[in-house]
């Protein structure tokens, strides 16, 4: 028998190119880190089962490109994804002003229950920061999005990120399935209910089954 | 591979893209003057499209677990009687009370029903929910339908007749699959004349399989729906039978001469029971969408390119009786600017194996393009509500730079196909607690100016057919929009039985005073629609309580 998860997840992460997507989920599927630069090409993705309360949830994280010339490529991933990390890095002031422009992608293009979180990686390079870690967390505040600090090379915060935004997603599927109770619900399009025209009803008609 | 067409999905990207892009600073991802993808990031990136390709087949024999395992409890379900368990039987008792679910409102005895968690509903006295409900929310998460709207792309296992095909066997094939080239994969083709391109999974094994096997047999497997519907709904399957029946004599003729539809109805009949215990084929644990045999033959002496396409084997099947009306479309790729040149084949009705033997021609084309260009074949269901895609295949043309080759494609599809052109946004649920289905238009896109000022003042109107109440709605009016937003929620009553004899038929008009409103499109729902359309009714009636959200492209005849 495959191997086998209680849920799938699909995570995407998004940012400008450089800031350390790729690291961060190399860290987090491969626990290692490299130092050197590869740019990624239009899109990946890297698979890790993590267990959540007891479950077995299957990530599929997909990591793109930040580099502009593959946009149509890596746009086109937003729609499917339940989870996104924006990341920027905080030795970058430019990544960290592109943020807002990221976020307003995600509004274009993703789904509109998409769980978001934002990372400032590279916080291992305090000599060469940029962008504080206030800024940071003002940022989110104003977007409503939690927050992190990560480093992928001293393995800081990654676990935590994908483990939080992967539990948020987790806490939204639970309060969708609650929330679709099939109570009575007011509305002008409601329909009357007519009680004369209730017939006696098969075991067809009321219950929740075929 | 698909990637403009997966950023559509279930969304209308027209104005609200737009104006968000407008509001974009310049130069970030507004300007969109991408130079294109070189061969190897091309190759690249179709490597992994391939690799979430194979996950994804992976999570549809999950999520086809699961549908089967909720199917098997509710065949399994006594059914409500007074005072008995709904899913055991077993009758009320002093120490065991027996419970009313929250949900279907039946009763369950004490060990088929859990409690549901308190925060829930501090008001309501109805602490329990019934096992069967209680699985349908499982599915409904675990699957990501809770995410999506509706279920995702499943694959019920094989009932197993044999051991030889395993689940985990499957897998293996999969995973095994996973970084061959698909030369290696011809090479593992014995004794066969025709090749197998890309994209592979399991196919050849199951190719080979297929061919071995006699042939009104391979029908039995048959993708999703269909497959459900013969051991589900009772109303459902009477339905099937009596539309088998009831089939005119003409189009068997026509297809009898084929073969294989005509030799499936008549086995279906001879068979007692589906579930019998008859000796049958092995079911094969097909990921796929079937095969194609084409001929290519170019002719440099008049630069053209023939291509003859023999015949599909193993198509999925889009209608209730889980056949299709294939054709297909041709097209040379990439395009030389905007001047596209696509062919289509003649329809081959109700079969699932058509045989075209047809044969289009390729004008202008070079020899320089036989290194560059590959022909794309596109297999579509033929059906005057919006032909459905069932699966394509792309082949390079240096396969016939030398000779003319015949080749055996497998069948795959992108899995965003979503509508485009003027399409309607429509949620589905059926209540049962108002024993009524709820029916929410959300909205239109693209949908054809007929005003003068470019655009037009839709509004849809809606009914089912046949209704005893005579119901008809209408949403309101979006004045000067072409991609309206209605969100507007509409009730009928009616029974899930009932649904499966119904259909739920929209037109969008424009509104015009003083002379006749004209019509901007149609669209019918119901047990006879075939594919996505069919997918949406069916998920409906089998997923009560849950709300099933699609976009369906609107036809511009009024077939009313
Ligand atoms: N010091 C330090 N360097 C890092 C960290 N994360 C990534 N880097 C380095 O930053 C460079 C870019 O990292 P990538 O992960 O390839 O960047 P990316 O965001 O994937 O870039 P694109 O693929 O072009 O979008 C590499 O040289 C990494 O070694 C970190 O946490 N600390
Ligand atoms: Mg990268
Ligand atoms: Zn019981
Ligand atoms: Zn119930």
């Amino acid at each position: 028998m495959a191997k086998t998860y209680d849920y799938l997840l699909k995570l995407l992460l998004i940012g400008d190119s450089g800031v350390g997507k790729t690291s961060i989920l190399f860290r987090f599927s491969e626990d290692a880190f490299n130092i050197s630069f590869i740019s990624t090409i239009g899109i990946d993705f890297k698979i890790r089962t993590i267990d959540l309360d007891g479950k077995k949830v299957k990530l599929q994280i997909w990591d793109t490109a930040g580099q502009e010339r593959f946009r149509t490529i890596t746009t086109a991933y937003y729609r499917g994804s339940m989870g996104i990390m924006l990341v920027y890095d905080v030795t970058n002031e430019k990544s960290f002003e592109n943020i807002k422009n990221w976020i307003r992608n995600i509004e274009e293009n993703a789904s509109a229950d998409v769980e978001k979180m934002i990372l400032g990686n590279k916080c291992d390079l305090d000599s060469k920061r940029q962008v504080s870690k206030e800024r940071g967390e003002q940022l989110a505040i104003e977007y409503q999005i939690k927050f992190v600090e990560t480093s992928a090379k001293d393995s800081l915060n990654v676990e935590y990120a994908f483990f939080t935004l992967a539990r948020d997603i987790k806490a939204k599927m639970e309060k969708k399935q609650e929330a679709s109770n099939p109570a009575p619900r007011s509305g002008a399009h409601q329909l009357r209910a007519n009680e004369q025209q209730r017939k006696p009803t098969s075991w067809l008609s009321r219950c929740s089954l075929l | 591979m698909n990637h403009q067409s997966k950023g559509n999905k279930y969304v209308c990207p027209n104005d609200r893209q737009l104006s968000l892009r407008a509001k974009l600073r310049t130069g970030w991802s507004a300007a969109r003057s991408e130079p294109p993808l070189t061969p190897s990031e091309r190759d690249a990136i179709a490597a992994v499209v391939k690799r979430a390709e194979k996950l994804e087949e992976v999570e549809a024999k999950r999520i086809g677990r699961l549908v089967a395992r909720l199917e098997g409890m509710r065949r399994s379900a006594q059914g409500p009687a007074p005072r008995t368990c709904l899913l055991c039987g077993e009758t009320a008792r002093l120490l065991a009370p027996l419970r009313t679910c929250a949900i279907c409102r039946n009763s369950a005895c004490p060990k088929c029903v859990i409690d549901t968690p308190p925060h829930r509903s501090p008001l309501s006295r109805e602490q329990y929910m019934c096992n069967l409900c209680a699985e349908t929310r499982e599915m409904w998460k675990k699957s990501g339908a809770w995410f999506f709207k509706s279920l995702p792309k499943y694959v019920l296992p094989e009932r197993r007749t044999t051991g030889r095909y395993t689940d985990s066997e499957l897998s293996r094939t999969l995973q095994d699959g996973g970084n061959s080239s698909n030369e290696g994969k011809t090479d593992s083709e014995p004794g066969s004349p025709l090749s197998i391109h890309a994209p592979t999974f399991s196919r050849q094994a199951s190719s080979i399989e297929r061919r071995s096997i006699s042939s009104p047999h391979d029908t039995h497997y048959e993708w999703s729906e269909t497959d459900i519907l013969s051991h589900g709904f009772s109303g459902l399957s009477l339905h099937r039978t009596d539309s088998l029946n009831q089939r005119p004599l003409a189009g068997l003729k026509r297809t009898g001469s084929k073969g294989s539809a005509y030799s499936l109805r008549s086995i279906r009949k001879d068979m007692p029971k589906p579930n019998n215990q008859i000796e049958r084929p092995p079911t094969i644990p097909d990921a796929g969408f079937g095969t194609l045999e084409i001929k290519l033959a170019y002719d440099n002496a008049t630069s053209s390119l023939a291509v003859t396409v023999l015949r599909a084997r193993g198509l999925i099947g889009m209608d209730m009786t889980g056949l299709s009306d294939p054709f297909c479309r041709l097209e040379v790729l990439p395009r030389e600017g905007t001047y596209s040149n696509r062919l289509r084949t003649k329809t081959v009705h109700k079969t699932k194996n058509p045989e075209f033997n047809e044969t289009v021609h390729f004008f202008g084309i070079t020899e320089s393009d036989l290194t560059v260009k590959s022909i794309e074949i596109v297999l579509f269901d033929d059906d005057k509500y919006g032909c459905d895609e069932m699966g394509s295949a792309t082949v390079a043309l240096r396969e016939c730079a030398k000779s003319p080759a015949q080749l055996r494609l497998a069948l795959s599809v992108s899995s965003g196909s979503e509508p485009t052109g003027p399409r309607i946004l429509l949620a589905l649920c059926y209540n049962t607690k108002k024993r009524a289905l709820v029916v929410i238009v959300c909205r239109g896109a693209e949908l054809p100016p007929r005003d003068s000022n470019g655009y037009s003042d839709p509004f849809v109107k809606l009914h089912l057919d046949p209704d005893p109440y005579h119901k008809k709605h209408k949403t309101s009016i979006k004045w000067r929009n072409l991609n309206p937003v209605w969100n507007e929620e509409f009730c009928f009553e009616t029974r899930p039985t009932e649904l499966s004899r119904q259909n739920l038929t929209l037109t969008v008009w424009d509104k015009d005073y003083g002379k006749p409103n004209d019509f901007l499109g149609s669209l019918i729902l119901g047990a006879t629609s075939k594919g996505r359309r069919l997918k949406h009714w069916m998920d409906c009636i089998k997923f009560p309580d849950h709300r099933h959200e699609q976009w369906h492209s609107l036809t511009d005849t009024q077939h009313l």
